[in-house]
């Protein structure tokens, strides 16, 4: 009896002492230690981003560690990788953040966590996309609005967001969002509410542009979690919703439907994804070229190919899915005042979630 | 039980002294300072209170609404758990039912997994396109297939889900029932129905208390069943809770909400706590005996029983079963719920075992979840002793103050940690803790803190005080009778509840987003990676696949650790005439009121 429970008071001694021997190792040191000379170069870059699921991660750890590049990638969703640049910007973490879009990224610049920087490709990208000066362009990305193409025919269909509540025919007939948290989401009410801006009105949007919001919950079938829109338009259940363009072709294989989407008279709004460099990051050099390499027409062409995106990179247009390119060729783009939804996006979020979300 | 002793005369013992003085320490840096922090920048952003989030909640129907929901569902599954949950400890351990031992391992299907791949579970079966649906609208063509939604829906799921603490620690501390007494009220004509409800449940009476606080919890804190169930007319306030949170300009409104289900959490418990007082739980005979199981005599009611035993069994089992099944079906298939025998492969588990990261944030989840559950545990053992000896304000303030893990959502706790220490902070010796590997065990103790320390201390409450006292006549140090009497009296009880802090940390993915070491991320981040992307196609049939690896993995720690403490309890010879009971609470899934049920699904997924 008294010999177990030496060894149990050992083990919990034995693993105490291991947690806190682990808590000493810094970063810096621990990634010196497991870095192996990849490429001759020197330690290991830590990139955070939301663009790492369905295998783009390991894609560009791969692509790196070719390039001579060791990384490791921390992935978290577009809010979280935003919260947690602007929680950790007294001692850094990160080295480089990528796939954040602008609306995130200028929360993260308006804190003071980027540090500026123009990449050797800074001229091949429309400067207009990013902030020209610490975030940078690298992927389109067009938030559409898609109806089952086989149900419903181009001129039956919405020619609008607004048609889906103000024409019978579209009531209830199109999935609407039950939270306000993803870009998507977000990206469709900067969309809409841009339109009824007012200086005057509650939050700089008119009671006109308010009562769209109202209407567009009202009307709409709530999304069902963990229940992709295409799964419920593949069973009939709704017609219609909110569609980031990159996903369109492979969802409608997996679930076997046809989609269109709607182009408004207004334009589509588009996301950017960017990639900048943090602020205070002590291997600012290395950070750099790895930049300078992400953001080259080589590699995003390589990336538009594996992942049918868009890129920003005119030189890397050519490497891209024609088809894909021809989209965005003929894409009116909305214009918005980021500026302007930036500031007030946060509000806006907050007041549908406590108002017209039921 | 030495109750009532004055704050003073606990400094008089270095044992106290000690405990006291790293406690003291450990509540200030990690519990108190970090959340005085983000509280302060939360509602003082400017220097300045402000009053808003009060302001905006009470004018927001939807809030108001969310809010009573929750409560609602707290409230309904307080009870409801507690039906559920009696009926199968009795099944399995009070009556002679046949085939109980298969019983109980269905029952104990809870143990091994929850969130939102359970509520998908239940919804394969009974929702509209659902097995038994579309079985029951061949016979009864009128009705609606969209039936199971809805407040009845998310109530019934739920309780069918958080029935593990009644499985582990009810069932605990009936075994703990000196049948002498049972045996007595037979003899003087006592019917079956009346010994259960005069002698059995009474004596079950503080586990029970405890149970129904975590239920009360689990409630409050709802998730992922009502998002896939509950429709548009039953949503709960966590949902919202998660949005706020992630948005610095709303997450004033995250803090009040989550105190506000805190503090109902802090009150629930202080009113359990009173009406336990006062009570003898535990056997007084001399000699006490093993029970022994009962028959129902009346044979109709004996074929009630049964029927309903094994109808509780189908229901538990079904999901499981469906969910290994689809495990193995594409993605499409899983959304669309037309499952064909051809169409399940072994692609999913390949693409997810063979990815890059391979293993290796397996073996990290695993390291950190053993250490953080050892830790909590084996540092909240002598101080569950202390605040079950000593009852006194000073007592009373330090129990208090480790339940602050309950009052806020996780995500704050970590916002908390960082903001705190990525400076040199005197608090720990000048380190700086942000970027180490630490930091996130830190947050993984604290988490389990209050969890950890109701179940603790209720098991050392169960201890029969003349042991105690009988080895202090004989001579016996403080110590020595902790390491001698006490621990291998409560240690069975330890070992469960660190098996559950560690399956609940396995798959943690609010902190460890915010606190992982670069270089060591552990499995919810990678999950996370995995079944994101928009909810797609992959990512879907991805989680059934890491739901059934954490099955695996939760089902053998739970062997391990409790189906052996339970073998080695029945054949050990312990120190004669213990009761061995040990009325002991707890959950595998609750938590902080916010992530609840469900730490594998954040409600927020931005991309």
């Amino acid at each position: 009896m008294r010999k177990l429970q030496t060894l149990v008071a050992a083990a919990v001694a034995a693993t105490l002492l291991a947690g806190c021997g682990g808590g000493t190792a810094t970063p810096a040191a621990s990634g010196e230690a497991s870095s192996s000379p990849a490429g001759g170069s020197g330690e290991t870059l830590v990139v955070y981003t939301n663009s790492n699921g369905e295998g783009r991660g390991e894609w560009w750890t791969k692509k790196a560690a070719e390039a001579g590049f060791k990384i490791e990638i921390v992935g978290a969703g577009g809010a979280d990788a935003t919260n947690k640049l602007i929680a950790e910007k007294n001692n850094p973490i990160a080295d480089v953040a990528f796939g954040l879009n602008n609306m995130y990224f200028s929360q993260v610049k308006a804190e003071d966590a980027l540090e500026p920087y123009e990449p050797a490709w800074a001229g091949e990208v429309d400067k207009e996309l990013g902030d020209g000066e610490t975030y940078w362009p690298l992927v389109k990305q067009a938030i559409l609005l898609g109806y089952n193409s086989d149900k419903v025919s181009k001129d039956a269909a919405p020619q609008d967001w607004t048609d889906l509540w103000a024409k019978d025919e579209f009531k209830a007939r199109y999935e609407r969002v039950t939270g306000l948290g993803t870009a998507t989401a977000q990206l469709v009410f900067a969309g809409i509410l841009s339109r009824y801006r007012d200086d005057a009105g509650d939050l700089g949007i008119s009671d006109e542009g308010w009562k769209q919001v109202e209407q567009y919950f009202q009307n709409g079938s709530p999304a069902v979690a963990k229940t992709d829109l295409f799964a419920r338009i593949a069973s009939g259940e709704v017609d219609m919703g909110q569609m980031p363009s990159s996903i369109i072709a492979e969802r409608e294989k997996s679930f076997g439907v046809n989609v269109e989407t709607v182009i408004p008279s207004v334009g589509v709004p588009l996301a950017v994804e960017q990639i900048a460099l943090v602020k205070g990051t002590e291997k600012k050099e290395q950070a750099q070229k790895f930049i300078d390499w992400f953001g080259s027409a080589k590699v995003q062409g390589e990336f538009a190919k594996q992942f049918n995106s868009m890129p920003v990179n005119k030189s890397a247009e050519s490497e891209a899915n024609p088809e894909v390119v021809a989209f965005f060729a003929d894409l009116k783009q909305q214009d918005i005042d980021w500026e302007f939804v930036q500031q007030n996006m946060g509000a806006w979020v907050e007041k549908i979630e406590l108002e017209y979300m039921t | 039980m030495t109750g009532g002793t004055p704050a003073r005369s606990m400094a008089r013992s270095p044992f106290v002294l000690i405990v006291g003085v790293v406690l003291t320490w450990f509540i200030a840096a990690f519990l108190v300072w970090p959340n005085v922090n983000v509280l302060i920048a939360t509602f003082f952003p400017d220097g300045n209170f402000s009053g808003r989030a009060a302001e905006k909640l009470l004018s927001s129907q939807r809030a108001m609404k969310a809010l009573g929901n929750s409560f609602l569902l707290a409230v309904a599954l307080s009870v409801t758990v507690n039906l559920v949950g009696i009926f199968i400890v009795l099944v399995t351990h009070y009556f002679r039912i046949r085939g109980s031992r298969i019983l109980f391992l269905g029952y104990a299907s809870t143990f091994i997994y929850g969130g939102i791949v359970l509520a998908a579970g239940y919804k394969f079966i009974y929702g509209d396109k659902g097995i038994v649906t579309s079985l029951l609208v061949k016979v009864f063509p009128a009705m609606d297939p969209g039936w199971f939604s809805g407040f009845f829906a998310v109530l019934v799921v739920m309780t069918f889900a958080t029935t593990t603490n009644h499985m582990l620690f009810v069932a605990n501390a009936l075994k703990g029932i000196d049948y002498q007494t049972v045996e007595a009220a037979k003899n003087l004509g006592a019917s079956t129905w009346t010994i259960l409800r005069r002698i059995v449940l009474p004596m079950l009476k503080p586990t029970l208390f405890a149970v129904t606080i975590l239920s009360f919890l689990t409630g409050l804190g709802a998730l992922s069943a009502p998002q896939v169930l509950g429709g548009r007319d039953f949503q709960t306030i966590t949902p919202m809770i998660l949005t706020f949170t992630n948005s610095p300009t709303s997450r004033d409104l995250a803090a009040l909400l989550a105190v506000i289900l805190g503090v109902a959490t802090i009150l629930m418990l202080a009113v359990m706590s009173r009406l336990e007082k006062g009570g003898t739980y535990f056997s007084v005979s001399k000699v006490s005996s093993a029970l022994q199981k009962q028959d129902v005599t009346n044979p109709a009611a004996n074929i009630a029983v049964h029927a309903v035993a094994y109808l509780l069994f189908a229901v538990y089992t079904l999901p499981v079963v469906l969910i290994v099944l689809y495990s193995f079906a594409d993605g499409a298939a899983i959304q669309t719920g037309h499952l064909t025998p051809g169409s399940l492969t072994l692609d999913n588990y390949v693409r997810v075992l063979t990815q890059q990261s391979g293993l290796r944030p397996f073996v990290v989840s695993v390291v950190y979840s053993a250490l953080a559950a050892v830790i909590a545990v084996g540092g909240l053992l002598f101080v569950a002793r202390l605040l079950q000896k000593y009852k006194n304000w000073v007592a009373n303030v330090f129990e208090y103050l480790l339940h602050i893990p309950w009052i806020l959502p996780s995500a704050l706790l970590a916002l908390g940690l960082i903001i705190s220490y990525d400076h040199p902070n005197p608090l720990v010796g000048g380190a700086v803790l942000t970027g180490t590997t630490v930091i996130l065990l830190i947050a993984f103790v604290t988490v389990k803190i209050p969890f950890t320390l109701r179940m603790l201390k209720a098991s050392f409450a169960s201890v029969n005080s003349s042991l105690e006292e009988a080895a202090a006549i004989m001579g016996a140090k403080t110590l020595y009778v902790f390491r001698r009497i006490l621990l291998p009296l409560v240690l069975p009880a330890a070992a469960a509840i660190a098996a559950l802090n560690f399956n609940s940390l396995l798959d943690d993915y609010d902190t460890a987003i915010f606190l992982a070491h670069p270089l060591v991320q552990p499995l919810g981040l990678v999950i996370k990676a995995n079944t994101d992307g928009a909810e797609g196609v992959q990512g879907v049939a991805n989680t059934f696949v890491y739901t059934v690896l954490l099955m695996i993995i939760t089902g053998v720690t739970m062997y391990l650790v409790y189906g052996r403490t339970r073998r080695q309890g029945s054949t050990k010879k312990g120190p004669g005439g213990i009761p061995p009971a040990a009325p002991v609470a707890g959950t595998a899934h609750a938590g902080v009121p916010t992530s609840g049920e469900d730490t594998a699904q954040p409600a927020v997924t931005v991309r």
